[in-house]
């Protein structure tokens, strides 16, 4: 009886712990836009004072948010302690056993970041590639809005279905004879004048290689190989890049790192901790969330006509700030600023300046987390809201209402045959 | 073709050639450089650089180059980071345009008596870059600023800003 007693005190004091962490929810708008200042990137600040945005902010126990990423995965990075290292010319992972790219990595490759490390920078850009693959691979039907003060000028709905070779949970695939960390086909769906284009992407684990990216043109009826620089052009002319997916689309290579600084930020999550996974068939979960409607499709709505109005919450969470820079002379961004969060390794926001040093875009990158039980967890990039402010203009990415996660693909499911006869 | 029909071709031919020189290719030779060929706003070598001032109001921020790397004025030591990347971005940057070439009321641009300035001075003291900096513009996308003695505003990219916030944020000062 005692025992009991003493264990329901333990617990009700572990609740009241948390229900203290957790501190109620408040909302950050224009008149008390100060307390928001230093929580968010500064064009975000802006348009904050105006009016324009607010933000529900929720937060969450430290704790609990932790495991939104399995034990399996958690256990896998203290295992990587002082495993790996950086290659010194491509900042490539390299395994400190054999001096070579490592054949397999699941959870982060570096557990613990020194902010004095000049490698620093490149090791959270692992870290971040390492978290987002942990689901193995899946897919999604979405849409991408063009928004601007009018409303929206333009909708395309699209699709992408992903394997990852990389970084998942239960170990590697068995055949990987291209020797890829991953591969993506992804295609429009509407409207008609876009409908069947679509694109094919191989990514190389390898230290050197470019991704591998063909572009299919239902009218043509031709794949052609495109370069894969192309990430920082404009997706079907709107205000979003094929590199604001995870709010870094690249290969760690691809970027100079550069760790300088950290903070806390407002991280936009559907909703803070996973959302459940249900079976379809061995190899497949299914995830329900729910749409995240924006200011043009409700009525009456306030601020600005791109902003998120249902659905979405901000989260206060530690991040680093590292700048990342391309050489490619063909990529279209100058230095880019991201937001990582220090323990999940998600990008939050970026802010981009074109290689004029001008600043022109801001991408806010929206997740969610999916786990049923400790040995797997997976987290889903679920929206983009990226904003031109030289233009004034914004785009919509992501808010799908159901996604998957597949562990086990057609192994001839990501070719140029699949490419060329999605409009068979 | 006859003789008369030949030489009225050639003729055609000639006329067509001395359009498209003139009109439309003379132009393109002739055309004044862009902003992109203007030169960066720090034309030498950031090795050059041995001075660094930053006066914002009351607060100076100052860095010196010597033997043992960067200091302030009270010879303690900065982190290289901030410096490094300022240097190389003044560099980079050129300037984006020239927004006004002799503002009336230059406080419109937040110029003037009060506004930022940053000196940068080589090891001989010969001034290498001495800016006046304003405030962003209003799509937040550049710094108004001009070079001190001149009057014309000029448009710099919004990553100047970026670089002067983390130089404030490493300044010796701030990180006892």
């Amino acid at each position: 009886m005692q025992l009991c007693m003493r264990l329901c005190a333990a617990i009700l004091a572990a609740g009241a712990l948390t229900a203290a962490a957790e501190e109620q929810p408040w909302t950050l708008e224009a008149s008390n836009w100060e307390k928001g200042k230093d929580l968010l990137p500064e064009p975000v600040v802006k348009r904050l004072q105006k009016g324009e945005y607010w933000f529900k902010v929720v937060s969450a126990d430290p704790s609990r948010f932790h495991h939104n990423y399995s034990q399996a995965f958690w256990d896998a990075t203290e295992k990587n302690a002082g495993r790996y290292d950086l290659d010194e010319k491509t900042c490539g992972l390299k395994d400190k056993a054999t001096d070579k790219i490592p054949d397999f990595v699941f959870g982060l490759p570096f557990p613990q970041i020194d902010k004095t490390d000049a490698k620093a920078g490149c090791k959270i850009a692992w870290n971040f590639t390492m978290a987002g693959a942990m689901g193995g691979g899946g897919g999604a039907t979405f849409t991408l809005n063009g928004v601007d003060t009018g409303g929206q000028f333009r909708r395309i709905k699209a699709f992408i279905h992903t394997r990852g070779y990389q970084g998942r949970h239960f170990g590697p695939l068995k055949d990987n004879p291209e020797g890829l960390s991953g591969e993506a086909i992804a295609g429009a769906l509407e409207p008609v004048d876009v409908e069947g284009v679509s694109t094919l992407t191989k990514r190389y684990w390898n230290w050197d290689g470019q991704d591998a990216v063909w572009a299919y043109v239902p009218s043509t009826r031709r794949a052609r190989r495109v370069n894969s620089a192309s990430r920082s052009d404009p997706v079907a002319g709107l205000d979003i890049f094929a590199d604001d997916l995870n709010c870094y689309g690249g290969k760690v290579e691809y970027y100079q790192w550069k760790l300088v600084g950290e903070q806390t930020i407002l991280a936009p999550l559907l909703q803070p901790y996973p959302f459940p996974s249900k079976s379809v068939s061995p190899t497949r979960q299914l995830i329900d969330t729910p749409y995240m409607a924006a200011g043009y499709e409700v009525p009456n709505a306030k601020g600005a006509p791109w902003w998120i109005q249902q659905n979405l919450v901000f989260v206060p969470r530690p991040v680093w700030i590292v700048e990342g820079q391309s050489s490619d002379p063909y990529y279209n961004f100058g230095k880019v600023i991201m937001y990582f969060d220090k323990e999940m390794y998600r990008i939050y926001w970026k802010q981009v300046h074109n290689r004029a040093g001008e600043y022109f875009y801001t991408a806010m990158c929206g997740y969610h987390f999916v786990k049923n039980d400790e040995t797997f967890s997976a987290v889903f990039p679920n929206l983009v809201v990226g904003v031109n402010d030289k233009t004034n203009r914004a785009a919509l990415g992501g808010r799908y209402q159901s996604s998957f996660l597949e562990q086990s693909w057609d192994p001839s499911y990501f070719s140029l045959r699949t490419l060329t006869h999605m409009t068979d | 073709m006859t003789a008369r029909g030949t030489a009225l071709l050639v003729a055609l031919l000639a006329t067509l050639a001395g359009y498209l020189w003139v009109v439309e290719l003379a132009p393109r030779r002739a055309a004044p450089p862009t902003a992109a060929e203007a030169p960066p706003l720090l034309p030498v070598p950031p090795a050059a650089v041995a001075r660094v001032e930053l006066a914002e109001g009351e607060r100076r921020v100052t860095a010196v180059r010597g033997e043992r790397g960067w200091t302030d004025a009270a010879g303690r030591p900065w982190s290289e980071g901030a410096l490094s990347d300022l240097l190389a971005a003044l560099g980079a940057l050129r300037p984006l345009t020239t927004v006004d070439p002799d503002p009336a009321v230059p406080g419109d641009y937040g110029l003037g008596p009060g506004a930022r300035r940053l000196e940068l001075t080589a090891a001989d003291g010969r001034p290498l870059l001495a800016l006046e900096l304003g405030e962003r513009n209003p799509a937040w996308t550049g710094l108004y600023a001009r070079r001190a003695g001149e009057p014309a505003v000029l448009l710099v990219g919004g990553v100047l800003g970026w670089e002067l916030e983390k130089l404030r944020q490493a300044a010796p000062e701030a990180n006892p």
